[in-house]
């Protein structure tokens, strides 16, 4: 049994049949290919494969597939067009705030989401808003310093 | 020769990290690929009396099913104690016991839950104490007949490891003494948590008996001999293929998801199968850092110096031993600290327990012995009424200090390592009381850590006709930034821009033997082989320069692939020279080789060679807290922390190790706790097993010490493991200074200081 959903991911309108038990964070990765979204636990606790839903940072291990149905996502695939980086991306490179690498996808997504928003956020409410990503390198002194650099840039 | 060394060039794996496009074992998916799942013990300790598979074997989708006795290998680097899946009997809870290979990941877990298992349970060695008892059960009985390396074992009791030090006279020294500080300290067993849970892809040959991975793994060739050695095959058999490492902290070095794939592969026909261990398993069921009960007594003079120290550490490696045999030797020897002691005794003793195996972390050893004798330094430093910082400065060791081998220590920054992070912190002030309910205190804390010795690097750097340089190295970019070091010191050695350079990925079968990335030792080995390899580049281009415009070779020099001579003047760009050669009739590639065995720096009194080490790493991490004596919760408000690297080649990159070090030691020693039941861990997610998060971190000042060395590539030592096993002793000296209590146990948790406070005040009254 399958469902059918029209989503949009990164900017292209989607028609997927989809086995409705499938998490969205399966979907992207196992049918769209889109393995830039990471697993880090699968139950909503680590923050590894956060999506932007509606702009919004979700858990995308947590969302039935079926439950995209007539939304938008975007993932870090999404983000830079043509190999030209966003300014969030541009961010972590400059201040060194990744190491391995595997929580960055969804450190990228949260912290675009946030300052899409606009204003001027300080430290500690960006603190709070990647509060839900871990990240056991500890980049997290220079992810607040990406985050600060990217929103002298604007986004 | 310089231009890239010393600058915070960007790291080299930037784009692909934040566009996602770098490829994790997990991301990797092959035509054919089947997904394996395991069915894990419930017991700590158990006989299987039997398996029925009836059920699983017609499960939709279903393609092998894989029981011990199927697969009846074991493995284990120093003891070959372990099987690929358990044998007649399983050991600690989270066991793997029968392997099902399926077509898609829920037809394996579907049919896995069809497995019947009987078993019969057995007494359990629930922890290391126990295992001690004479009376203990043993969980492995038979551990006298398996095939081991050279460490020592007690035949017929749990202990797997026994060592013993000594230096000058431990009687002497004791008598010699004012003052005999005694004490005990443990610390417990932490999982590596890296966000990349363990996973693997293994393929069957079988025209050639052996097999492929897809591995993530900080230490290839170790890995690629622990299963060939287990499975009776030749070094061609396994040939590994590593991916991106999603976060290692020596957490990926033994079979885990391999063992499991590799049993599994060998019975389908050739289709490669894919096992990604769950979170619940990886943190139940992976390896954990070794726990340790350490014992010190330690004599002083009234001023401060030491006379004696003796030493007692137990190590509990769970199940089976993995790599802990040589934490529990290496890591006993650091607990004598970067000090001057004439007089020592070390008993170091690991035994088996019917836990989950424990295995090398961050910091091999160091982190728990650091624990011990950073406390006790402090406990000196109150009875004996001199300042932390002043004691440890007095007993440090400096440039040409003997170690405990009798090794003449080089490269020793440490005094400027205590200089530096006391000034940070401000030493010697503190608010000791901003609201009513607060309490603030400084701590200090300094350690010392070997780096693997001897080992070695092998390298191939190939230059391309247009002058783009690759380095062939089996050296994995775990998350450090390696690949980012080693091509800064590749484009300055050769002389050509940093954007030209690009290093390989990692594969057993082209890639030159290295040792592991650990130890801290990557870019001071394969550093120094790259140094090697680049020199014979460059003397050829300059052998090619010279002939060609007839000027002396040696006054050549080239920066950014412009080749100047002896006054400086430009003489010819790299790419045209190039271009006056075929690449048919002249090629520049070039091996190079380092290997710390032939140094004269480890000469050591005789017998104790094997204990010097190329090169020392220290640091000194000073901590502020703030502790709330009504909840007892600590706060770190902030962390100097300084770090002898050497040289740091990339500046950016030293602070990311040190910061992430801090990070993972507020996070190992305030928060993170297992709690077992009989072995059983309550607490296998990571809703309840807590990891520090963004919102938990303290200011942290990196501070970078660099005492050249003089055989290292541009002078740089070692930095990724310093940082971690520095921060609990800060913090838990600084919870001394504000309140007055001694947490001599790891975590510290609110429950422990609010207990230690009560404590304290019960004491007073009675007084």
């Amino acid at each position: 049994m399958t469902r059918s959903i029209t989503t949009n991911v990164n900017g292209r309108d989607l028609h997927l049949e989809v086995d409705p038990t499938l998490t969205l964070l399966e979907v992207l990765r196992e049918n769209l290919f889109l393995t830039g979204t990471k697993e880090g636990c699968g139950v909503g606790e680590c923050g590894t494969c956060v999506v932007l839903i509606d702009g919004e940072p979700v858990t995308s291990c947590l969302v039935l597939a079926g439950d995209a149905n007539g939304h938008s996502i975007e993932t870090v695939e999404g983000l830079a067009e043509d190999g030209e980086l966003t300014a969030v991306q541009q961010a972590f490179i400059n201040t060194g705030a990744f190491q391995c690498g595997f929580c960055t996808p969804a450190m990228v997504l949260t912290a675009t989401a946030l300052l899409r928003k606009g204003g001027t956020p300080d430290a500690e409410e960006v603190k709070t808003a990647l509060g839900g990503v871990l990240c056991r390198c500890g980049a997290y002194p220079k992810i607040v310093a990406a985050v600060a650099e990217a929103m002298g840039v604007g986004v | 020769m310089t231009g890239y060394v010393g600058t915070r060039a960007l790291r080299v794996d930037s784009a692909d990290k934040v566009t996602g496009r770098a490829v994790y074992a997990v991301d990797v998916n092959l035509p054919g690929m089947l997904h394996g799942a395991v069915i894990r013990s419930p017991y700590a300790h158990a006989r299987i009396v039997s398996i029925d598979i009836s059920r699983a074997l017609t499960s939709p989708g279903v393609q092998a099913i894989v029981t011990g006795k199927d697969f009846p290998f074991k493995f284990g680097s120093a003891i070959e104690d372990q099987p690929f899946l358990a044998i007649d009997r399983v050991r600690y809870v989270g066991e793997p016991v029968v392997a099902v290979a399926a077509t898609t990941e829920r037809d394996a877990q579907r049919a896995r839950d069809l497995i019947h298992i009987d078993y019969e349970e057995l007494p359990i060695v629930a922890d290391m104490r126990a295992a001690l008892a004479p009376d203990a059960p043993l969980v492995h009985p038979d551990l006298h007949t398996y095939k081991r390396g050279g460490g020592e074992i007690v035949p017929h009791t749990n202990i797997n490891t026994l060592y013993r030090h000594s230096r000058g006279d431990l009687e002497k020294g004791f008598a010699a003494a004012d003052l005999i500080v005694e004490g005990e300290y443990s610390v417990h067993a932490l999982s590596h948590a890296a966000l990349e849970v363990h996973a693997s892809i293994a393929q069957y040959d079988p025209n050639t008996g052996g097999y492929t991975l897809w591995v993530s793994t900080d230490r290839p060739f170790f890995l690629r001999k622990t299963l060939t050695d287990g499975l009776g095959l030749d070094s061609t058999q396994v040939r590994l293929k590593v991916t991106q490492v999603g976060g290692s902290f020596g957490g990926k070095g033994v079979p885990v998801s391999e063992a499991i794939a590799v049993a599994l592969a060998r019975n389908t026909g050739g289709r490669p199968v894919r096992v990604e261990l769950s979170r619940e398993e990886d943190l139940i069921a992976s390896q954990l850092r070794v726990p340790a009960i350490m014992k010190l007594k330690t004599g002083v003079t009234r001023d401060g110096f030491f006379t004696a120290r003796q030493a007692e550490v137990l190590w509990d490696s769970g199940a089976y031993t993995a790599y802990t045999v040589g934490v529990a030797i290496r890591g006993s020897q650091t607990i004598i600290g970067p000090y001057r002691v004439p007089n020592i005794e070390i008993l170091s003793r690991q035994v088996y327990t019917n836990k989950q195996i424990t295995g090398s972390y961050r910091g091999y050893g160091t982190t728990q012995v650091t624990f011990a004798c950073e406390t006790q330094m402090d406990e000196i430093a109150t009875e004996l009424a001199i300042d932390p910082v002043a004691i440890r400065l007095q007993n440090g060791y400096e440039e040409g200090d003997a170690y405990i081998n009798g090794q003449i220590m080089h490269s020793v920054g440490l005094r400027e390592t205590i200089e530096r992070a006391s000034a940070e912190i401000g030493w010697g002030h503190v608010d000791r009381e901003p609201a009513p309910h607060l309490r603030r205190g400084k701590g200090i804390a300094t350690m010392i850590k070997p780096t693997m010795t001897p080992s070695s690097s092998n390298c191939v750097i190939n230059m391309e006709a247009d002058g783009r340089v690759s380095v062939v190295s089996a050296a994995p970019e775990i998350g450090a930034g390696q690949d980012t070091v080693l091509a800064q010191m590749t484009a300055d050695a050769i002389g050509v821009p940093l954007a030209d350079v690009a290093i390989s990925e990692t594969d057993t079968a082209l890639t030159p033997y290295n040792g592991p990335v650990a130890s801290s030792r990557t870019t001071y080995h394969m550093g120094n082989a790259i140094v090697a390899a680049a020199a014979e580049i460059r003397g050829k281009l300059f052998e090619l320069a010279a002939a060609h415009f007839d000027v002396d070779p040696g006054g050549l020099t080239m920066r950014d692939a412009v080749i100047y001579d002896a006054n400086d003047a430009p003489v010819i760009t790299l790419v045209d020279l190039l271009a006056k050669y075929s690449a048919e009739v002249y090629s520049l590639t070039a091996g190079g080789r380092y290997s710390s065995a032939e140094s004269p720096l480890l000469k050591a009194d005789p017998g104790q060679e094997w204990i010097s080490s190329i090169f020392w790493m220290l640091c000194t991490q000073a901590a502020e807290v703030e502790v709330d004596i009504e909840t007892g919760v600590v706060r770190v408000i902030k962390v100097a922390a300084a770090a002898d690297v050497g040289k740091a080649i990339n500046p950016m990159t030293c602070e990311q190790q040190i910061e992430g070090g801090v990070v993972m030691g507020v996070s190992n020693g305030l928060f993170e706790d297992f709690k077992f039941d009989n072995g059983r861990i309550q607490n296998g997610s990571l809703a309840d097993y807590k990891v520090a998060t963004i919102l938990d971190i303290p200011e942290i000042t990196p501070i970078l010490v660099e005492s050249v060395h003089d055989e290292a590539p541009f002078g740089a030592k070692g930095i990724a493991e310093p940082a971690a096993a520095a921060t609990p002793p800060a913090i838990a000296n600084a919870v001394f200074d504000a309140i007055g209590v001694r947490i001599t146990d790891l975590p510290i948790t609110p429950e422990k200081v609010l207990r230690a406070i009560a404590a304290k005040q019960t004491q007073v009254t009675e007084k």
